[in-house]
């Protein structure tokens, strides 16, 4: 009996360190992805990272300034944004109101396909047909532009936006829906007055993800926008090239020599990454737990 | 404005409609392009021998080997360590400080960006530990980035289980870890699978966390063990459209390559669904 | 006679001043009650009024609730359950239980039975026999005997009331509590399961919760009345249902509330 006991104890104490695991992990990444990005500043004060207008990674005269890549990560994420979220809330109402449940049904799973196409696809078609097609529609001297990059950001962001706006407007108890139907108003009023309303935090939460997807999204902006590490204009800087965070990782961290500046500046713009993702990821998880305490 | 509620009401859907068919149009237009590029670089030779004459000709062997060997190594670390957090959470962890830091650490990892991982897997794996770029690393880092997937579908799918099978079976004495040894996880199995056919074609599809930890363009021989850089799909088909001085000599190669990826991702979320639904059907009866 | 001699010499379960709460919520109120080897006894009383709680006391399934906490004594063959070095799981073993929904797991008929056994270390050689022992005692080998291998799920709802009495049975306990077991039945498969206790009072102690009078009355030696987590009376059959000492046990045999 005591050696029953003691295994029991025993698999119990091997599945909680199992799972500590992940907090592990998240810690060594915190750690590895500050420690050499912090070597960085002793180079470069924190303020000349942080505010600095050029990256000029390669000159004698280095300059390590993430102004450039952040905004070209912000313009390429907002841009993604202003495309997916009203085709994106506007099909999910399709879905869950209007269509017929058998179309419904149908139109979940195929646009759910979108989530399964490797990013490196999207990058890939978005070369071979989006940019030639921005160059010829606005003569441009290249179609890689901050706008493909949003685009093709955008379609991928899609699925995520339609399922979680979906599951947030089926989940407005029906009651509501009647009570606004019983009162003579249109299925479109009853749409936009009652059912929105009572399914914003769902639908905000499912932005903030969209968001996170698009902002943290490697392959397609490394393939479409053209990576010029250039301060973007507004809004003219969506048909020039731009060059985002996670694009200047991603192509210059192969040519890097370990332990250079330059290295640790890569690191240090990971970092900035990282903390990034984690505050959207913060944001849209409150905003998720609200929104269940709500419709519960 | 002066439209009526009726013609408004016209206007709106309309434009959902619109929105819709929009959306599905995309996929349409993806899956399309890609097939129809791409189905006439396949054939035997493309999928069995190795890339020739600078890449401009030949196949694709080597990419699908080493994709394939990234899918068994992360799977082989993910999987177990997924499952077994998974349980602690779902059976074990009460509410507590702990339970919420293990919460949140999940929460964050599926939120950070692959690139991410790549930098990780870089500093830890091929400096740190010294595995140097090759399968072994780049596996490691795969696996951190799909673990946070196979542990929520697999609490899901333990939640799924409904709570008279562990009553019933305490109930014989039966310990607890007998129990969810052989009453709770037989009947988690369907979901697990489904969240780790879906985990597979996660690690098919991704590049960025590969690009520094071992993926190669071109290689002289093939892998002979974990220590070796490895080609793989996904990354092949990046270089070969971006960084090749024959961009638009390779062209079919690049479809056939986008379509064999293509293939591979959906049939596993082909397959995943399939198995949904044959045990939702099979648990009716 | 004989049977008033066994009781006072060898109650199976005697338990003394039971107390219960959940979080702040006191659930059972003192309750003391000895019940006799190789009898039925029924605990009736309007829902939630603690009996299920009760009789999942007698098998420490409550253990399994968060911040449900104990006081008083349970012994169980003359054992406190409660004690300091007691193995809940050994305790199971010998205190079976069966619950309200058929519950089978989602395996074939045979491994169903074989479960419980084999995880106790049964051999292979001897499991097939416990299986159909136990299947024969729970009266449902007629009707499975040519179907061991398919699925448990394909019974209907008595079969499978039944099944998971054979489950039971094959751990091989002495006692066995019922918590409404057929509530979710059919008449039919309700009388076939109510003359299946019947007969295994023979070998088993055994208590039932139900909220089906006629049925306490057609089954049981004892039963015992509870109200508002009180044992308000406990005592033989017959003298519960003709002559109640209380007025409460009264207004509810009779159908007064409740």
């Amino acid at each position: 009996m005591f050696s029953r006991n003691s295994k029991e104890k025993g698999i119990e104490s091997v599945l909680f360190v199992i799972s500590t695991l992940t907090v592990a992990i998240l810690f060594l990444i915190c750690l590895f992805l500050f420690r050499d990005g912090l070597l960085l500043f002793k180079e470069t004060s924190l303020l000349d990272f942080l505010t600095g207008k050029f990256w000029y990674p390669t000159s004698v005269n280095e300059q390590f300034g993430l102004v450039p890549l952040f905004l070209g990560s912000l313009l390429v994420t907002v841009g993604a944004i202003l495309f997916s979220v009203p085709l994106g809330v506007a099909s999910a109402i399709y879905i869950s109101e209007i269509a017929h449940p058998k179309v419904a049904d149908f139109l979940k799973p195929f646009i759910e396909i979108l989530a399964g196409v490797p990013s490196v696809v999207y990058g890939f078609f978005g070369l071979v047909v989006l940019v030639p097609l921005m160059q010829e529609t606005f003569n441009l001297p290249t179609g890689q532009t901050a706008l493909t990059g949003s685009i093709m950001l955008g379609i991928m962001a899609l699925p995520t936006i339609v399922t979680i706006s979906e599951d947030a407007i089926s989940s407005v108890p029906g009651t509501l829906r009647q009570g606004s139907l019983a009162l003579g108003a249109t299925r479109w009023q009853t749409i936009y007055k009652v059912i929105i309303p009572a399914a914003i935090s769902g639908i905000s939460a499912a932005v903030m993800l969209g968001v996170g997807r698009a902002i943290g999204e490697t392959m397609v902006v490394l393939m479409v926008t053209g990576n010029a590490a250039i301060i973007p204009s507004f809004p003219g800087g969506f048909l020039d090239p731009v060059r985002t965070m996670t694009a200047t990782i991603a192509l210059e961290m192969g040519e890097v020599p370990q332990g250079s500046d330059h290295f640790h500046a890569l690191f240090a713009v990971g970092s900035v990454l990282f903390i990034i993702t984690f505050l959207v990821n913060l944001v849209a998880d409150s905003i998720k737990k609200k929104y269940r305490f709500k419709v519960s | 404005m002066g439209l009526s509620p009726k013609t408004s009401e016209k206007i709106a859907f309309s434009l959902l409609i619109l929105a819709t068919l929009t959306v599905t149009g995309f996929v349409l237009i993806i899956l399309a392009y890609i097939i129809l590029n791409g189905y006439g670089a396949i054939s035997i030779e493309f999928l069995t021998q190795m890339p020739n004459r600078m890449m401009t000709a030949g196949g694709i062997y080597p990419a699908i080997v080493g994709t394939i060997a990234l899918i068994t190594g992360s799977m082989l670390v993910a999987l177990p360590v997924g499952i077994m957090a998974a349980i602690y959470l779902n059976e074990y962890a009460g509410e507590s400080r702990t339970t919420w830091l293990i919460e949140m650490a999940i929460n964050n990892l599926a939120g950070t960006p692959s690139v991410v991982f790549g930098l990780f897997g870089l500093a830890l794996f091929v400096k740190y530990f010294g595995f140097g770029p090759s399968i072994l690393s780049a596996s490691l880092t795969l696996a951190l980035l799909i673990l946070p997937v196979i542990i929520r579908a697999t609490e899901e799918a333990l939640l799924t289980v409904p709570n008279e099978y562990r009553e019933s079976s305490l109930a014989l004495g039966v310990s607890k870890w007998q129990t969810i040894r052989y009453a709770v996880l037989p009947a988690a199995i369907p979901g697990v699978v489904t969240g780790s056919v879906l985990s597979i074609g996660r690690v098919a599809g991704e590049t960025a966390p590969i690009l520094f930890t071992g993926a190669v363009y071109f290689l002289p021989r093939m892998p002979d063990s974990i220590y070796s850089q490895f080609m793989a799909l996904p990354y092949h088909l990046f270089v070969l459209s971006t960084a090749g001085t024959n961009v638009s000599e390779t062209r079919p190669i690049q479809y056939g390559t986008a379509l064999v990826l293509l293939i591979i991702v959906l049939g596993l979320n082909l397959v995943a669904v399939l198995i949904r639904r044959h045990y939702r059907n099979k648990l009716k009866i | 006679m004989t049977e008033s001699v066994q009781n006072v010499s060898q109650p199976q379960i005697e338990v003394e001043n039971l107390n219960l709460w959940y979080g702040e919520k006191q659930a059972l109120k003192n309750i003391s009650m000895q019940i006799p080897k190789n009898s039925v006894t029924a605990l009736i009383g309007p829902s939630g009024c603690g009996k299920s709680t009760f009789i999942r006391c007698l098998n420490r399934m409550n253990d399994l609730i968060k911040n449900c906490r104990i006081e008083g004594k349970v012994s169980i063959e003359g054992r406190d359950i409660y004690g300091q070095d007691v193995d809940v799981v050994e305790l199971r073993k010998e205190v079976g239980m069966v619950f309200q929904k058929p519950n089978p797991f989602p395996m074939s008929i045979y491994d169903n039975v074989a479960y419980g056994p084999r995880i106790h270390g049964a051999s292979k050689k001897d499991l097939d026999g416990i299986v159909e022992q136990a299947l024969r005692s729970a009266a449902i080998w007629e009707e499975t005997s040519d179907r061991l291998k398919s699925p448990a799920l394909s019974l209907s709802g008595g079969q499978q009331q039944r099944l998971c009495i054979a489950r039971t049975l094959a751990v091989k306990p002495r006692t066995i509590l019922f918590d409404e077991p057929t509530s979710a039945l059919d008449p039919i498969s309700t009388s076939r399961i109510e003359d299946l206790i019947m007969n295994l009072k023979k070998d088993y102690t055994i208590v039932i919760v139900t909220h089906n009078m006629q049925q306490a009355a057609r089954i049981s030696d004892y039963t015992g009345f509870f109200l508002m987590g009180e044992l308000i009376e406990f005592g033989q059959t017959r003298q519960i249902f003709h002559n109640p000492q209380e007025k409460s046990t009264e207004d509810y045999i009779t159908g007064r509330f409740g």
